[in-house]
């Protein structure tokens, strides 16, 4: 069954290790299904769960078993079964807000590269030994972080973490690799013009953090990536990626020491990289802030549409307001957006709001789409619901409902080592506490309607938000007048 | 050489470690509902699938997108539980509902907190005993679904191009028109088509009960003969009749569209999922575009630079399938010379077959894919009713890595001579058009 993700802001870690098997690869619509709505971003923001009326099941999650490989690797195993397979993460403080300045893409083409050759073994080698045995290793790069995973069969762990490690301590990037992955980008860069809910979250990324280093698209553009040569990605490799920004997380049917052991062996002696995280500040100012972007694309039957305004970051005091309020308003089937625009109007198929938080800062994002014509009648019915929820907060019911329907899901975030994996990485990276998983359902059930009127106060628009339009702008932008100062741009900006 | 079995077709050996797992409780109501039930206490949380053995496969010229536009009706309204109802209910009590239609079948899932199981089993029996379609809702769910194909195929390329492919593939089989239907039918099915619609499909003969999780396999059967013991039995659906005729040769289409970039999007005429040779094509696709190290994408992405990516695409079907590739390519890429480099590599394949390590690889694969898929309740609910329906019974999916293990690189190579001969190709097109601007 394959379907489409509604809109969404990001493509979240794009899978870049796997260029065959990246975001380009759409495959035809087969199977269809009702909506898929956007799970908010990642496991950053995701965060189902359940009810106080409704009893609690204990999550049991795994121990975490910590240990240090001799080169400063920090390394965290959970034994899980029953099925005999291992999760690995890796992840490095490398993300694309790392990027040098004109070099943006940089982080995700370097992590692209990583298993197109090593000094032991060629890429050939590589995919063959990997691919053989039925594991696979993808990578991809967030704003915050590289990550590179593994799944394996259990029998294999040790044997495909030393290829891991060798993948990135050791890669060697080829200059003949370097070359066709770099025309490969190229083409991709070209072809996503074709799709306009990518260009429209695009322009949606510039438009709300400008200068920040979280406002470039994680993979560049065609002017940055078209600059970048060998040397950028070696030094890039050198300058940026090493044991002390690093966190390997080990997630299935193995032992810890067992774990310990292997880390040891794959990446003993591995040096180099910063000694500290990089530092990202929050953002001063958002530069699309009540103006409207047209982004024009004159084949278009459907406009894409985004609004946006300040969020917080990970970790913030506000998030279990903030995620209780979504939910009531742009998140799941019952929320007053969907309610609004998609049930009572039918005005779209997908509509969703969600915080996107992250290491430093982060927005409250919604995306929908609708046919050219009924554009402006969008924008004015999402405006009006949040704005109906800035003023008056919503309904305590709203608020025991949203709690109850995250809490009830919650515990499906515990049910894959992928997941489990992903969870110890964030809470780690975010510095959450290892009491994050199992306190969460409590700590959302404890959120009250006074924390929500304020959270609401604050982040539904108070100022006015940025608004991102792709479509036919000649249709378009006379329906915007009122909303901001127009500025119309070709799709071919975002290339 | 691995042995072949002496039919020279795939094993069925049961897996152990899959048995383990796969402890299926078993009923059949007297209304003809049947019932699989999984105990899986690893969290506090369970997953049902409603199998209804409809899909676009069932439908008929004029009322295309009938079974989708449908499945989308089921969320609003029937006698207890009323317009936005089931929904708010269940996501009040923790849970969370969404469904897919294919080809072939319409499937509703939850998944929700253990305790919400009878609320659910009330929710979801409410709406297969006495849906109510009101005029009101099915006018606003048609302007839903208008935009659902406005997203997924008027602005999308691959969309575009595959609901081209399905009439050139098929001419007669209801595989010729796109799940989601064609724009005209969408607008014009009625209430009445809808009605008529529900009593044929959605009896409780014409269904299939998946329930995984936090469960206790009795009681919760005690349950589901409460709630759904007294829907009466439908009647026998109509049989889907097979009228395609042989193909005779190549069949080709153009279609010109503003993009930045040519493709291709090319189908071949597979079996139907029942067959043995089904199984193989699993293995030859692997080894063709499974990973970086596939032929494929190692001669097509890496040493020949002619793609961007490759995917292909084998969907088992009940009736005959289409093994589909899609090639996305560079702006200043020869479609031609691209086709040409793809069949060279499967003709080799047919010429050659694969090595013994390349038939090993793609084994292997395969289980580890098997088995990754059946990891959440979701996974191995939707496998059960996925197996159940498309091979006629759940237990394949415990003797599939034996199946897969015993094919010979005799198979492969006969499979791929037959089935990616010239005469059983479908071919479209995309050359990009000038931007209407």
């Amino acid at each position: 069954m394959a379907s489409r993700k509604s809109p969404s802001l990001k493509t979240s870690v794009k899978s870049s290790l796997k260029s065959s098997a990246a975001r380009a690869v759409k495959g035809p619509v087969r199977a269809i299904k009702r909506a898929t709505r956007k799970v908010a971003a990642s496991a950053r923001t995701a965060s189902p769960a359940r009810k106080e009326a409704t009893s609690t099941g204990a999550l049991k999650l795994p121990t975490l078993h910590e240990s240090t490989t001799s080169s400063g690797l920090k390394v965290i195993a959970a034994e899980r079964g029953p099925l005999p397979l291992v999760s690995v993460r890796l992840i490095l403080r490398a993300g694309s807000a790392t990027d040098p300045d004109g070099k943006h893409g940089l982080a995700d083409f370097t992590a692209r590269l990583l298993r197109r050759g090593t000094r032991r073994l060629t890429a050939q080698q590589i995919d063959e030994a990997v691919e053989f045995v039925g594991a696979s290793i993808g990578g991809g790069v967030s704003e915050d972080v590289m990550s590179v995973s593994l799944t394996t069969p259990a029998e294999h762990f040790a044997q495909m973490l030393g290829i891991l490690g060798q993948l990135v301590r050791d890669p060697v990037f080829p200059q003949s690799e370097v070359d066709d992955a770099r025309e490969r980008a190229l083409a991709q860069f070209a072809n996503d013009l074709d799709d306009p809910s990518v260009i429209a979250d695009r322009a949606m990324v510039r438009a709300l953090w400008g200068d920040h280093p979280y406002g470039h698209d994680v993979g560049g553009s065609t002017r940055t990536v078209s600059t970048f040569t060998r040397d950028d990605v070696v030094r890039f490799h050198q300058e940026r990626m090493g044991p002390k920004v690093a966190m390997l997380v080990v997630v299935g049917a193995v032992k810890p020491e067992r774990v310990a052991a292997a880390a040891e062996e794959a990446f003993a002696g591995w040096e180099g990289g910063p000694d500290a995280a990089p530092v990202i500040p929050p953002l001063k100012k958002m530069p699309g802030a009540g103006r409207v972007l047209v982004v024009d694309k004159p084949d278009q039957t459907q406009s894409q549409v985004r609004l946006g305004g300040p969020g917080f970051r990970m970790g913030h005091e506000d998030y279990f307001p903030a995620t209780a309020m979504n939910i009531a308003l742009g998140g799941g089937f019952t929320s007053r957006l969907m309610n609004e625009i998609r049930v009572n109007r039918g005005l779209t198929y997908g509509v969703s709001a969600w915080f996107d938080a992250m290491q430093a800062d982060g927005v409250y994002v919604l995306s929908t789409f609708t046919k050219t014509a009924s554009t402006r009648e969008i924008i004015d019915v999402a405006l009006a619901e949040i704005g109906g929820v800035r003023e008056k907060g919503i309904k305590p019911r709203e608020l025991t409902d949203a709690q109850a329907y995250l809490a009830g899901l919650y515990p499906l975030r515990t049910e894959t080592n992928e997941s489990i994996a992903g969870s110890i990485a964030d809470t780690r990276l975010h510095g959450l506490g290892d009491d994050w998983v199992e306190k969460f359902r409590d700590r959302l059930r404890a959120v009250t309607p006074k924390q929500v009127t304020a959270v609401a106060k604050k982040y539904c628009y108070p100022q006015p938000p940025v608004v991102v339009v792709l479509g036919r702008a000649d249709e378009v932008k006379k329906q915007l007048k009122g909303l901001g100062p127009i500025t119309v741009v070709p799709a071919s900006e975002y290339e | 050489m691995r042995k072949a079995s002496q039919l020279n077709v795939p094993a069925r050996v049961v897996d152990p470690a899959l048995e383990s797992l796969f402890d299926v409780h078993e009923a059949t109501l007297p209304n003809g509902l049947q019932v699989r039930l999984l105990a899986n206490h690893q969290a506090p949380v369970v997953s049902l699938y409603t199998f209804f053995q409809v899909g676009s496969r069932n439908e008929r010229p004029g009322i295309t997108g009938i079974s989708h536009l449908f499945e989308h009706m089921m969320f609003n309204g029937a006698k207890k539980y009323g317009p936005k109802m089931f929904d708010k209910t269940l996501e009040s009590n923790g849970g969370r509902s969404n469904a897919y239609t294919s080809h072939d079948m319409t499937v509703y899932y939850d998944d929700f907190a253990a305790d919400a199981l009878e609320t659910v089993l009330d929710l979801e029996s409410d709406r297969m005993r006495s849906l109510r379609i009101s005029q009101e809702t099915l006018t606003s769910e048609r302007e839903v679904v208008k935009e659902e194909r406005r997203v997924r195929v008027d602005n999308d390329i691959t969309g575009i191009m595959d609901e081209e492919l399905g009439t050139l593939v098929y001419k007669a089989h209801p595989y010729r028109w796109p799940v989601i239907g064609w724009m005209a039918d969408i607008e014009n099915i009625t209430r009445e088509d809808c009605q008529e619609y529900f009593r044929t499909y959605y009896a409780p003969n014409n269904a299939v009960l998946y329930i995984v999780g936090d469960i206790d396999p009795k009681k919760t059967l005690a349950l589901v003969r409460r709630y759904y013991g007294d829907i009466p039995r439908g009647p026998a659906p109509l049989k889907v009749i097979d009228a395609e005729p042989e193909q005779k040769g190549e069949r080709r289409a153009l279609v010109r569209h503003p993009a930045q970039s040519p493709a291709l999007m090319i189908g071949f005429r597979g079996p139907a999922a029942r067959e043995d040779d089904t199984f193989t094509l699993d293995v030859a696709q692997y080894v063709l575009t499974k990973g970086e190290g596939s032929r494929l994408v190692r001669s097509l992405v890496y040493e020949q630079k002619l793609a961007v990516s490759i995917m292909l695409d084998w969907s088992w079907r009940i009736d005959p399938g289409t093994i589909l590739f899609y090639l996305e390519l560079k702006p200043d890429s020869d479609p031609q010379k691209v086709e040409a480099a793809l069949y060279a590599e499967l003709e080799k394949m047919a010429r050659e077959g694969v090595t013994e390590r390349e038939l090993q690889k793609a084994q292997n694969n395969l289980r580890s894919d098997h088995m990754r898929e059946l990891t959440t309740n979701s996974g191995r609910a939707h496998a059960l009713g996925h197996y159940e329906a498309l091979l006629g019974d759940w237990r394949r999916l415990l003797s599939l890595p034996s199946s897969y293990t015993s094919i010979t690189n005799d198979m492969v190579k006969a499979v791929v001579a037959k089935y990616f001969a010239p005469e059983r190709r479908s071919v479209v097109t995309l050359l990009p058009a000038p931007s209407e601007a």
